[in-house]
């Protein structure tokens, strides 16, 4: 039992990890002390030209507080602790009631002067705060959400959390608001959790902490948003500014010194991307929103060297993107195969059925370039030749084939004559007409055992001397259904 | 049972009371319990003072008493709660004001008992200091329920309650108390256990529910 669960759960960090072995050793105290301070973040992040939310006011004590000049503030603005955590303690206010002292909330609610300074006490008095310690009040920018996230959300905003190590971002979630999360992007309130694909920005799966469960950390897939007029499926969403994104989040983890971070982005309708916390101990939910686990991902790009971000961000684009691919497959069923891929081109006489249990099967690993222009799969002679078709091309070779033929019924009518003595040899299945070179030619076809993308298949391939041909393989319509070819890899 | 170790008896003889030392036994116990149930089944608590707390006063109290005033305290906390949220009043004084309803509310309790009995007629008989124990495990769920939530805080109390039931059935057992009293030893054997639980880097048992969506044979890596 132990086994089988280990093994299933060998990709998953678990907390006693996360804390062990990344947060412990890879954060520093005093870099964990900037990002516990909301201000001090800003404050760095800002000589790096990041951008943060403005700052309105910072109130650090009554007296303070009681000098507050409320006429200088603008309509719309947030209220929030300093060293709050979890996105307990953050109040948003849309506008100013006309002729009121009472502000606007995201539910339609006000809240009186009043009782915006007793928030802003129970904030300096530590309610809110790592510790109950002592805190800062800040009284900073909303938000205004970018427009193509916003139909998502639930009134609040929406943001991205990317987790970064060693200088290449590992993970990234889209956290939308819901109406249960009270337009909050807190995943234990009920907001939806999505994760993106890394290469392209692209969200995958969804899910959410169901409603009144008391089993916390319980989550549940979903395929759309929840509590909106109009729901939208919730795969497949480009996020604006995706690669700036990538790029803010390691310059972010360059300046903070955090080795293991998680950065929450926001997207601004007018200033675009805007960091709102960078985090020290960013959760574990996003392995669920991705279907992923972390471990795997930072353990493969634990050693790399990374030179700069650019580097860090094609690292990552490269070993963790694709999941959007595996999404499309899980939706139509169907593999998805890039323009050229490997495979495996197995020696002549292999039994398919060994292969499907041995490893250790004679075999050459080339590149195949996939080809829906072509019927029947198309191999060099010299590959062919070297998996062992040498007689059999050599058989051929002796029947002194016109070097080209002026039409396809001609070609014909000379493999309706010659077939069948040719393919006396056991190894020629037959012959075929093709187009080599811009002549029409006749060429033997070889059945050969070949590997695509973990399936094992016998598959004709006709031997061609073609210079033409882009890969040593080259397969076929015949062979490719069941498949969907990505060609976002062609030019 | 056991016969009297030198050590302990070295000990005794030497300025600490047997009581003491049991009790301090018992601490390690308790720490250790808690340590396991955070650790290898990630138990909620609220930190590790209150289960300990809570586990040697249910030890004086007997579990049925000590469940009732716990009971009895967690109740009045959120009665009283709910209607401070409502006035509009500083973070401090709210938590002095829930105590004081707490105080009276417990006073009302103990005239009941002993009015009506309710099945807790031995009440009487509890040291004081324990209800005291018993009644500072309001301060930890309040805080926790304005700093989270109602439910995050109940979740956590019901977390510390299960742990401090646990450390009250060892620490009771007689067999273990009489064992660890004569066999010392053990405590260093403790405190390995707990450095051995702090360096654990495997999964928490709520780590496995937590992600049994995520954990595939054929995972997205």
């Amino acid at each position: 039992m132990i086994p089988i669960i280990s093994k299933k759960y060998k990709h998953i960090l678990g907390l006693n990890r996360r804390n062990q072995e990344y947060v412990r050793q890879y954060n520093s105290s005093s870099a964990k002390a900037i990002a516990d301070n909301k201000i001090v973040t800003k404050r760095v992040l800002k000589k790096e030209l990041i951008q943060t939310p403005e700052v309105y006011k910072l109130i650090r004590s009554k007296k303070q507080l009681q000098f507050l000049d409320w006429d200088s503030l603008p309509k719309s603005f947030v209220i929030k602790p300093n060293k709050g955590t979890g996105g307990n303690g953050i109040i948003v206010f849309y506008g100013k009631k006309k002729g009121q002292e009472a502000w606007i909330r995201p539910n339609g609610n006000t809240m009186s002067k009043r009782d915006i300074i007793l928030h802003i006490e129970n904030i300096l008095e530590g309610r809110f705060s790592m510790g109950s310690k002592k805190d800062i009040a800040i009284i900073e920018e909303r938000i205004r959400t970018d427009p193509i996230l916003k139909q998502y959300s639930y009134k609040g905003v929406p943001d991205i959390r990317i987790i970064c190590f060693n200088q290449v971002p590992v993970m990234g979630m889209l956290r939308l608001p819901t109406k249960k999360s009270n337009g909050t992007a807190n995943l234990h309130s009920g907001a939806i959790c999505t994760g993106i694909d890394m290469e392209s920005g692209i969200t995958t799966y969804s899910m959410h902490m169901p409603g009144s469960s008391f089993r916390t950390d319980s989550y549940k897939l979903i395929e759309t948003t929840l509590d909106l007029q109009d729901n939208k499926p919730l795969r497949g969403i480009q996020i604006p500014y995706w690669n700036e994104m990538l790029e803010i989040a390691l310059k972010c983890q360059e300046v903070t010194k955090l080795g293991y971070i998680g950065v929450d982005i926001a997207i601004d309708a007018e200033k675009g991307p805007v960091v709102f916390e960078v985090n020290a101990r960013p959760g574990l939910g996003i392995q669920v929103a991705n279907q992923a686990g972390l471990r795997w991902r930072l353990e493969k790009v634990q050693d790399l060297k990374i030179k700069s971000i650019k580097h860090g961000i094609r690292v990552s684009k490269n070993l963790f993107g694709g999941e959007i691919e595996e999404s499309i497959e899980a939706i139509s069923g169907r593999k998805v195969l890039n323009i050229t891929e490997k495979i495996s081109v197995f020696n002549k006489g292999t039994d398919i059925s060994k292969v499907k249990i041995r490893k250790s099967v004679k075999r050459e690993i080339v590149k195949a370039f996939m080809d829906t222009g072509i019927l029947t799969s198309r191999i060099s002679s010299t590959l062919a030749n070297r998996i062992g078709y040498l007689s059999a091309t050599k058989e051929f070779n002796k029947f002194n084939m016109p070097e080209k033929f002026e039409n396809f019924k001609e070609a014909q009518e000379y493999i309706d004559k010659y077939e069948k003595e040719i393919c006396k040899n056991e190894d020629i299945k037959r012959l075929a007409k093709i187009v080599e070179d811009g002549e029409i030619k006749v060429r033997p076809v070889f059945d050969i055992v070949i590997k695509i993308s973990d399936a094992v298949r016998i598959a004709e391939f006709v031997s061609t001397d073609s210079q033409e041909i882009p890969q040593p393989v080259v397969i076929g319509r015949a062979d490719l259904s069941g498949y969907l070819i990505d060609t976002s890899g062609t030019f | 049972m056991f016969e009297t170790s030198k050590l302990t008896e070295w000990i005794l003889s030497n300025g600490v009371s047997e009581t003491v030392l049991e009790l301090l036994i018992a601490v390690c116990i308790l720490a250790t319990v808690v340590s396991i149930a955070r650790y290898i089944f990630d138990s909620k608590t609220y930190g590790i003072y209150a289960p300990i707390l809570l586990a040697i006063a249910y030890s004086y109290t007997g579990l049925k008493y000590g469940l009732a005033i716990t009971l009895v305290v967690i109740l009045t906390s959120l009665l009283s709660f709910s209607v401070l949220n409502k006035i509009r009043m500083h973070y401090i004084t709210r938590i002095a004001t829930n105590y004081t309803v707490l105080a009276m509310v417990l006073i009302l309790f103990f005239i009941l008992i002993e009015r009506f009995g309710l099945g807790l007629e031995n009440m009487a008989n509890i040291p004081p200091l324990a209800f005291i124990s018993i009644a500072a495990l309001s301060d930890f769920f309040i805080k926790q329920y304005l700093k989270k939530s109602l439910q995050g805080s109940l979740i956590t109390l019901f977390g510390t309650i299960f742990v401090a039931v646990i450390g009250w059935f060892v620490i009771t057992r007689e067999i273990i108390s009489e064992y660890m009293l004569n066999n010392l030893w053990i405590l260093p054997l403790l405190t390995i256990l707990n450095i051995l639980l702090g360096r654990f880097t495997g999964l928490r048992l709520k780590d496995y529910l937590r992600f049994r969506i995520t954990a595939k044979d054929d995972s997205n890596n």
